[in-house]
């Protein structure tokens, strides 16, 4: 066995009982970002320097009061990883110099939301990776801008509501733009490692985490963040929701290891994206007054083709819907 | 003839769309209005305001209602909340409007203020079971209604059947919401208001109320110093751990978002009740089902 492969995490139980954060916040009750934050903490340890892209997270400091009990950068949203590259650069030159003890060196974290990530933010994200900068990247993915009203993003899934896409006479489908695949943006890249991340699947996010820290360079990760109030649901359900988007496919667990695709979560039957789909408000268009059944096949459609290569390419058995 | 209404809820609680829905009902009589929102950068369980002014000429004041005729506070722990402060600038007599579950007669504030009215209905416990959803926005439009006087009951509900339509609710949960808009108003009674211009800015809350304990430096320079804003207030429901039944499994402390449960030496949950949002994650995860829930009733 590998470094790489040895983890502290097998089972819910070997999660790190310390926390690096504290109550008292200003984020939504049940907010899937933060309890991404939260896990990603626990793995890194204290010592971390957070470089936060504008965005909902940013919101979770509230002047005077900080959840974080590490140290917290706020940059615009375009500039988060050139924020990080400052702060490394910093780090290793008052350490090459001996101003500071090597072992009060620091993790640099950018904390950013999927509008930083897969817009606003992409070109400084692509530099960082180009440079081979050695940083974590977490971008927390709701799936559209949350912190201001839960406007359309380039990560908006199809057949989604939002503020700037409603279903219309026009469109009654909401917006009909297909996600950018991040993943694979990052992989052509070629950083040591990038993975898909879900709270829901707590053992799985730890290990993925505790893998990337064992590398140097860019360490990407991406994970689902559910969202109560822009996704509309209770906030009770947030950790139901991320499992059923990946028992539905419709959120692949997945890791690159240098570009090497590999699938950490292999559902043996998919279940149907309806069940995932009809949970949640902003896809209530989707099913009332009357069901929109072309946008709910197109949908299941582009989940099956998905798992379709993965079976090919892993050479797993994965049963589809309808087919 | 101006009536100008202040409403205070937490952002989720429909302050919002309680001003738009008075707004409406009120232009429906035929009268000239405005109303407007007003929120900070927090979300859900922070407090927000909104405001909806009335009158039969033109309306010609614009942004905070600074001194309102009728103020509606649709969570009385926002009564000593030093950044909603909706006892501020209430005009001689005014009235007060506090959504309470407990039916207090709110004598502390009576005393420093024995020139306004003070008028409570439990409109969450109705909302809860009339619509299943502590979402008070049709509810504390129609008690504001009632009580301005100037609305009849029929432009009140085509007032909230037009905004939550606008909405894009369904017509279960907008047919839920007149019926409940219609209980609220027929279980109230209407105010004489005789307000004047002279009101009271601010000095009513004592200042202990408003700061709490006190907050020094070392306070705002420490780290993780959030547990010092008590977003407990933000739950409506409390959750209550059965340690016969506990397990230990960690699977709630592994969910809890907000770093809300700590461990016990023997691995079972401790809620930090003062913070807990109550989002109820933990109560919906936990696999030997030992959380219970239970109804906060709090109070100023």
């Amino acid at each position: 066995m590998t470094v790489e492969q040895q983890t502290r995490f097998r089972t819910l139980k070997d999660i790190p009982t310390p926390d690096y954060m504290s109550p008292g916040g200003s984020l939504c009750a049940g907010c899937g970002g933060l309890l991404a934050v939260r896990l990603f903490h626990k793995v890194l340890g204290p010592n971390l320097v957070w470089v936060n892209a504008a965005g909902c997270l940013t919101v979770m400091v509230n002047y005077p009061y900080v959840p974080l009990k590490s140290n917290w950068l706020y940059t615009a949203f375009a500039s988060a990883p050139a924020g990080a590259q400052g702060v490394r650069d910093a780090f290793d030159i008052l350490i090459q110099k001996g101003k500071i003890p090597a072992e009060e060196d620091v993790k640099v974290v950018v904390l950013t939301g999927d509008g930083g990530a897969y817009d606003i933010g992409l070109q400084s994200t692509s530099g960082a990776m180009y440079r081979n900068l050695d940083f974590y990247y977490l971008c927390y993915d709701n799936q559209a801008y949350g912190n201001t009203g839960f406007q359309v993003s380039s990560a908006t899934p199809i057949g989604s509501a939002t503020a700037t896409t409603p279903p219309t006479p026009s469109e009654p489908g909401g917006n009909m733009f297909k996600r950018k695949d991040l993943f694979e943006i990052w992989r052509a890249h070629k950083p040591p490692y990038i993975a898909t991340l879900s709270s829901s699947f707590a053992v799985d996010f730890l290990r993925k985490v505790e893998k990337g820290s064992k590398m140097k360079g860019p360490k990407l990760f991406i994970s689902l963040a559910g969202c109560p109030t822009g996704w509309g649901y209770d906030p009770r359900e947030t950790i139901r929701e991320e499992k059923l988007a990946v028992d539905t496919g419709i959120w692949p667990l997945k890791e690159a290891v240098n570009g090497e695709v590999k699938h950490t979560y292999l559902p043996r039957a998919l279940k149907p994206v309806e069940e995932y789909l009809s949970t949640q408000a902003r896809y209530e268009h989707l099913f009332r007054p009357t069901k929109r059944t072309e946008v709910i096949r197109m949908i299941q459609n582009d989940v099956n083709n998905y798992w379709k290569m993965v079976s090919k390419d892993e050479n797993v058995e994965i049963r589809l819907v309808g087919e | 003839m101006m009536i100008r209404v202040r409403f205070h809820g937490r952002g989720g609680q429909g302050a919002k769309t309680a001003s738009r829905i008075l707004g409406t009902a009120a232009f429906n009589e035929g009268l000239n209005v405005q109303d407007s929102p007003v929120y900070g950068a927090e979300r859900r369980g922070a407090p927000v305001a909104a405001f909806t002014r009335i009158s039969d000429g033109e309306v010609l004041e614009r942004g905070y209602v600074f001194d309102p005729d009728v103020v509606m506070v649709m969570d009385s722990t926002l009564l000593d909340n030093p950044t909603a402060r909706p006892l501020d600038g209430i005009r001689r007599r005014g009235v007060l409007f506090v959504n309470s579950q407990t039916g207090s007669s709110f004598h502390g504030i009576q005393t420093a203020r024995p020139d306004i009215r003070v008028a409570t209905f439990d409109l969450t416990g109705e909302a809860l079971s009339l619509v299943g959803k502590a979402v008070i926005s049709s509810a504390t439009a129609a008690a504001a209604a009632r009580i301005i006087g100037l609305v009849t009951d029929g432009s009140l509900e085509k007032a909230i059947r037009s905004e939550l339509e606008e909405l894009g609710l369904n017509d279960e949960l907008i047919e839920k919401n007149v019926t409940l808009g219609r209980k609220v108003f027929a279980s109230l009674e209407p105010v004489e208001l005789s307000t004047d211009e002279y009101f009271v800015r601010s000095g009513l809350v004592p200042f202990e109320l408003i700061m709490g304990e006190r907050t020094g430096t070392e306070e705002i320079t420490s780290a993780g110093n959030s547990n010092a804003v008590k977003t407990g207030s933000w739950r409506i429901f409390k959750p209550i751990i059965d340690y016969n039944k506990c397990t230990a499994c960690m699977v709630c402390f592994a969910y809890c978002p907000e770093s809300a449960l700590t461990l016990r030496g023997d691995y079972k949950p401790v809620i930090d009740e003062d913070n807990c949002k109550g989002c109820l994650i933990c109560y919906r995860e936990c696999p030997p089902k030992a959380i219970t829930l239970e109804k906060e009733v709090r109070e100023f």
